[in-house]
């Protein structure tokens, strides 16, 4: 029987793992959570035209059902831009200006920031309630939900950002252990370089906030042009 | 667990204070507490803080209750630290908690053959108490007329049986065994994503203890379907329903993404795709579908909250909405559900039987275009749930092709694993004699399957015990079949200690016949005019029903045969295991038992499928390259 | 450990063409036994056109299933007596990895037979809607529809109600149909989901709110049957079931004139007949 391991190895010697693996990770990661979030907004899209289609009780959209355009393509807009912005950054990164990189993402948060208070402002000011038939619930669930994918894709993207600042004075390399995770009272097999982390999560969040994004213009589309 | 370093521990108090379940407990309560507090302010209700004995209709609070107490469990669990130190820019640790000692059980541990034993007593767990549900609903239909429960209380124990078993039981062989042997089968160290993997477990732990909470809000009346608009109608015990599937949709998703992930991007140099074991192909087929549908669970469950918080209409008629987007919207997840539950039965049982018949695996493309097809397929049938419903009439001949092209797939995984047992040598283990039910089993379940999918045949059939039966058959007979055949062919690696073979064996003989003795006769009565989830019937059935309970107590009781043989083996005989009992070439049975915390020395080098069973060149599954530490 | 002796590929026995005779007989006798004894038995019996139709479906069918059942636990039996493992020493099988033309094969015959099932149940489904909801506006409609007797099945927590639009909108407790009639059923609910299942009739159709799902049934001879609510609805759904009656002609007509002049004094307070009704939104209501 050939021997593949033994108990009694010591763990830091077969630690190590070839540094594109976390990369590879994180885009298929990306990639399958594009597909996940895909089918959540399926969801929302066959709503939106089967009860169009029914029209139960007349009631798929009553004459003051009518959100403001003006702010609707404002929120897609913003969101369309912080993801062309976070795209730009992946460009900066590869080609190492980070200070750019840093910059672009820091402009593409607060562009994410601001399309989620323009969302709510919409949501107030709109004139119309969830109870008001087919149309306003699936207005509200679908922007809704919307809200939620955007907040936490941002805060992946805060995450990078406050990555790239706290480490913007290193070239690269790691620092040390107790440091990288934070919690110096861990045992660490802590990731070495932070920078491999940005650039890695990076390619991953541009390729996820893109796509959604675009279901945002989708959103857009159905819910305000259609 | 046997050489732990030594080093000063500290006493019990100070070890119990910190991240574990203990404190994850208490946060989830506190959290409980405090969104019940901020929900009834919102809504402006009368405040009632101790929540447990009346009934209050204001969901609001009940959801921000939960939401806050699922929050607070996984902060107390330790999943705050990594979010809250990725937040100030520092980059996380890959690996949590995985030095030795018992504790790393009771908490977040990024260690994949924990989370692979954790996940086996969670699910072992609420599999007992959806089992015991059963039997209640058993001891109810005793008698067509004598109630031993109020109407109500029998609804909420079919709900919860019926929920609580689709829901945890998605996860009944990817939670514990994919977790635990597709790192070691693809020869990698951990998963792609160890804290998402410990994520899942403890998702659906919390997801279970909030159903379990529906009986203080009156329990739920729709059963594990939660049909619209009686879900919109029901009381506050309906959102534990809504919460609990929307945890376990976020879990199995996460789980899938996982799974997937690390299939693609782990395998060891040399392991191409055809090389895959044939349970990682089931695996990964399972994922994508999970993946993929449980998305659309969480949405419409996402909408079903709306409607009952937010006063929407997604689903009230009368609103604009429609009942049939639920359903719609339902069974596009349902479907696909059905088959996560039954394709890692084909995943296990075309994995064991070359191991049991000494042959290699016969067909190893089919058996994968036969999962893969499946896969596929099960998303354009789900209509075939609908056939009396009115929707779409004149689709239902499509629906019904579709449904039947199914069975072309699942007669793939029949031939593989009948043409494999073919001039073997076989040998009758407990995990193989549970194998060989599942042919019989899936065999009924599938052929009782084709008078649901036709529609003149569905008249009768559809909504009545026939089709109970049928779905019992295909994941009782299919899944928790399999998952014995699993526990009794892994354990002995999962904890190097040997199961009793005898009380494995009379547990499979009472489970075998009880089982058939239980669900066989349903057919009967489902054809004779029993409907699902009725609290009575017609007196003529009682005799059926009788010989039927007696059986489903006989099965019940042999659940305890194994429980006793896996307690007193696992705890108190500790007899040791030989390092591969069954002579198997697959690469997890080299490894020592149980498996070292970083599983290989250095990553193996694949040549060949580990299915070479008879061939001349056969140690070349896993050449793995020399130890780099240790001493051989 | 020294890898296990190998049994030689080549077999003794012909085993495969013993099988597949001993299948071939077996099947042969047990599918006309199943069809001519154990198909017809299968309710839900001859009590209307659509029942018979399928208990015909349901005779094909467990008549399709025979050879594939006997096929697959007789190759069990087979393989358990012939290719068992025999004393200790680990011996491996001859290693076969897959074979070209049983994989062809099987795949056609499978493909085959589920292509048959589907057009023969799409057959039998187009002829007369086989008793099962169609919904509001089905393609297919069974011969004679025009001249169907209108019925309106009304669901709602926790019974059925019956109206008869043909005969002033009069609404019954109980239902009662003409024999040797079609009888076009206009199924329809209030509240939750029901499901209107006529047991001895063959018929089974969702009660949806604001839905009209419409099923067919073409009534024999006089006729007692059950009706049962086939779709969980509630607190009291176990309960939710009823007696129809099938009656002659001229019994149905004293009978509908009975009901309409003992109904008389209520009729005014019905909303007018229509296809569905919605009533207040059901909210919160058990």
């Amino acid at each position: 029987m050939s021997d593949v391991a033994h108990p009694a190895t010591e763990y830091s010697i077969v630690e190590g793992e070839p540094p594109e693996l976390m990369g590879r990770n994180l885009n298929s990661a990306g990639h399958l959570l594009a597909s996940a979030t895909a089918f959540f907004f399926l969801a929302f899209v066959f709503a939106y035209f089967y009860l169009r289609s029914l029209n139960n009780d007349h009631l798929w959209r009553p004459k003051h059902v009518d959100p403001s355009l003006t702010l609707g393509t404002l929120v897609m807009a913003l969101t369309v831009a912080s993801a062309l912005l976070v795209r730009l950054g992946v460009l900066d990164h590869r080609a190492a200006r980070r200070a750019q990189w840093r910059l672009k993402g820091a402009l593409a948060l607060v562009a994410g920031l601001i399309a989620i208070v323009l969302q709510f402002v919409e949501w107030v000011s709109a004139g119309f309630g969830p109870a008001d038939g087919g149309y306003a619930s699936v207005f509200i669930g679908w922007t809704a939900f919307n809200v939620l994918f955007v907040l936490g894709t941002l805060f992946w993207l805060e995450n990078l950002l406050a990555t790239a600042f706290r480490y913007r004075r290193i070239p690269s390399g790691a620092p040390a252990p107790g440091e990288a995770s934070g919690d110096a009272g861990r045992l660490g097999h802590d990731i070495a370089d932070p920078l491999s982390l940005v650039r890695s999560g990076l390619e991953s969040l541009s390729f996820y906030w893109a796509f959604l994004a675009g279901l945002g213009v989708l959103a857009w589309i159905v819910l305000y042009l259609i | 667990m046997s050489a732990v370093a030594v080093e000063v521990r500290p006493p019990l108090w100070r070890r119990l204070i910190g991240f574990n379940a203990l404190t994850a407990v208490v946060f989830g309560i506190g959290g409980y507490y405090l969104g019940w507090f901020i929900g009834h302010h919102i809504n402006g209700a009368s405040v009632a803080y101790l929540g447990v004995g009346g009934i209050d209709q204001n969901d609001l609070s009940v959801f921000l209750g939960y939401f806050l107490g699922v929050a607070g469990f996984l902060i107390g669990m330790g999943f705050g630290v990594y979010p809250w130190a990725r937040l100030r820019g520092y980059p996380p640790s890959l690996r949590e908690k995985e030095q030795q000692g018992v504790g790393r059980y009771f908490g977040l541990c990024t260690d994949h053959k924990v989370v692979g034993i954790q996940y086996l007593c969670g699910i072992g767990l609420f599999f007992f108490i959806g089992g015991l549900n059963a039997m209640l609903i058993r001891v109810e239909l005793l008698s067509p007329a004598r109630q031993v429960f109020p109407a109500g209380q029998y609804l909420t124990l079919v709900g919860m049986h019926g929920t609580m078993m689709m829901g945890i039981m998605s996860s009944a062989i990817l939670g514990p065994f994919a977790n635990y042997f597709v790192p070691l089968m693809i020869g990698a160290r951990r998963m792609a994503f160890p804290r998402i993997e410990s994520l899942t477990f403890w998702l659906l732990m919390a997801g279970g203890a909030i159903l379990t909470t529906t009986i203080f809000f009156g329990g739920f009346p729709t059963g594990w379907t939660g049909y619209q608009p009686l879900n919109d109608q029901a009381n506050t015990g309906m959102d534990s329903y809504i919460v609990f599937f929307a945890l376990v949709g976020i879990s199995m998703c996460l789980l899938g993404l996982n799974m997937i992930a690390t299939i693609v991007t782990m395998r060891a140099p040399g392991l191409t795709w055809s090389r895959l074991p044939i349970f990682c192909w089931g695996v990964l087929s399972t994922a994508v579908l999970q993946l993929l549908a449980a998305p659309v669970l969480i949405a419409v469950l996402g909408m079903a909250m709306l409607d009952r918080t937010a006063q929407t209409t997604f689903f009230i008629p009368s609103g604009g909405g429609s009942p049939y987007l639920y359903q719609n919207l339902f069974w596009v997840f349902g479907h696909p559900e059905v088959y996560i539950l039954a394709l890692p039965g084909f995943a296990i049982v075309l994995e064991l039987l070359p191991v049991f018949a000494r042959k290699p695996l016969w067909g190893y493309r089919l058996a994968v275009a036969g999962m893969l097809g499946v896969t596929l397929l099960s998303w354009l049938v789900w209509q075939h749930h609908l056939f009396m419903s009115g929707i779409n009439s004149n689709l239902r001949p499509f629906y019904m092709l579709s449904t039947e092209l199914i069975s072309i797939p699942t007669g793939f995984t029949f031939l593989c694993g009948l043409m494999t047992l073919w001039r073997g040598q076989i040998r009758f283990t407990v995990p193989m004699l549970f194998c060989l039910a599942w042919f019989f089993n899936f065999l009924i379940g599938g052929l009782s399957g084709v008078f649901l999918s036709d529609v003149p045949s569905d008249v009768t059939t559809h909504g009545s015990f026939f089709s109970m039966a049928h779905f019992h058959y295909t994941i009782m007979g299919g899944l928790v079949f399999t998952f014995f055949a699993a526990i009794y062919y892994w354990i002995p690696k999962m904890t190097g200690f040997q199961l009793n073979e005898r009380l494995g064996k009379i547990h499979f003989w009472v489970m075998f016949i009880a089982f058939n003795s239980t669900f066989a006769p349903l057919f009967a009565a489902g054809f004779l005019g029993q409907a699902r989830r009725d609290v009575t019937y017609p007196a003529h059935l009682q005799f059926i029903n009788d010989w039927v309970s007696i059986s489903a107590f006989v099965l019940g009781a042999s659940m305890l045969v194994f429980l006793y043989n896996f307690v007193h083996s696992l705890l108190f005989a500790r007899i040791k295991a030989p390092v591969n009992p069954w002579s198997s070439l697959s690469i997890e049975w080299q490894l020592p038992s149980p498996v070292p915390v970083h599983n290989f020395d250095q990553i193996p080098v694949f040549t060949s499928d580990p299915y070479g069973y008879g061939e001349p060149s056969r140690p070349s599954a896993l050449p793995a390259a020399s130890p780099a530490g240790g001493s051989s | 450990m020294a890898p296990p002796a190998v049994t030689p590929a080549s077999p003794s026995v012909a085993h495969g063409k013993r099988f597949l005779i001993a299948w071939i007989v077996l099947s042969a006798i047990a599918t006309p036994l199943v069809a001519i004894f154990l198909g017809p038995a299968i309710p839900p019996g001859n009590d209307s056109v659509q029942a018979s139709e399928q208990v015909f479906s349901n005779t094909v069918m467990v008549s399709i299933s025979t050879p594939v059942c006997v096929f697959v636990l007789l190759f069990l039996l087979y393989v358990f007596a012939s290719f068992r493992s025999r004393g200790s020493a680990l011996v491996d099988g001859p290693p076969i990895r897959g074979d070209a033309r049983i994989q062809l094969i099987w795949m056609v015959v499978t493909s085959a037979t589920v292509l048959f099932l589907a057009g023969f149940g799409t057959y039998e489904l187009l002829k007369s809607g086989s008793g099962g909801g169609q919904g509001p506006n089905a393609a297919f409609q069974p011969a004679g529809y025009k001249r169907a007797l209108d019925v309106q099945v009304i669901g709602q927590q926790w019974e059925f109600t019956y109206r008869y639009p043909t005969y002033g909108g009069v609404e019954v407790p109980h239902l009662v149909l003409p024999a040797d009639t079609l009888i076009r059923l206009h199924v329809t609910s209030l509240d939750a989901i029901h499901s209107f299942w006529a047991y001895q009739l063959g018929v089974k159709a969702d009660a949806n709110p604001g839905v009209d799902n419409i099923v067919y049934v073409e009534t024999k001879g006089p006729l007692q049957f059950d009706i049962h609510c086939a779709e969980l609805c509630g607190l009291w759904h176990g309960y939710m079931f009823d007696t129809g009656h099938v009656v002659g002609a001229s019994t149905f007509a004293a009978w509908i004139k009975r009901q309409q002049s003992y109904f008389e004094p209520v009729m005014r307070y019905l909303p007018p007949y229509a296809t569905n009704y919605l009533p207040d939104p059901s909210r919160r209501a058990g």
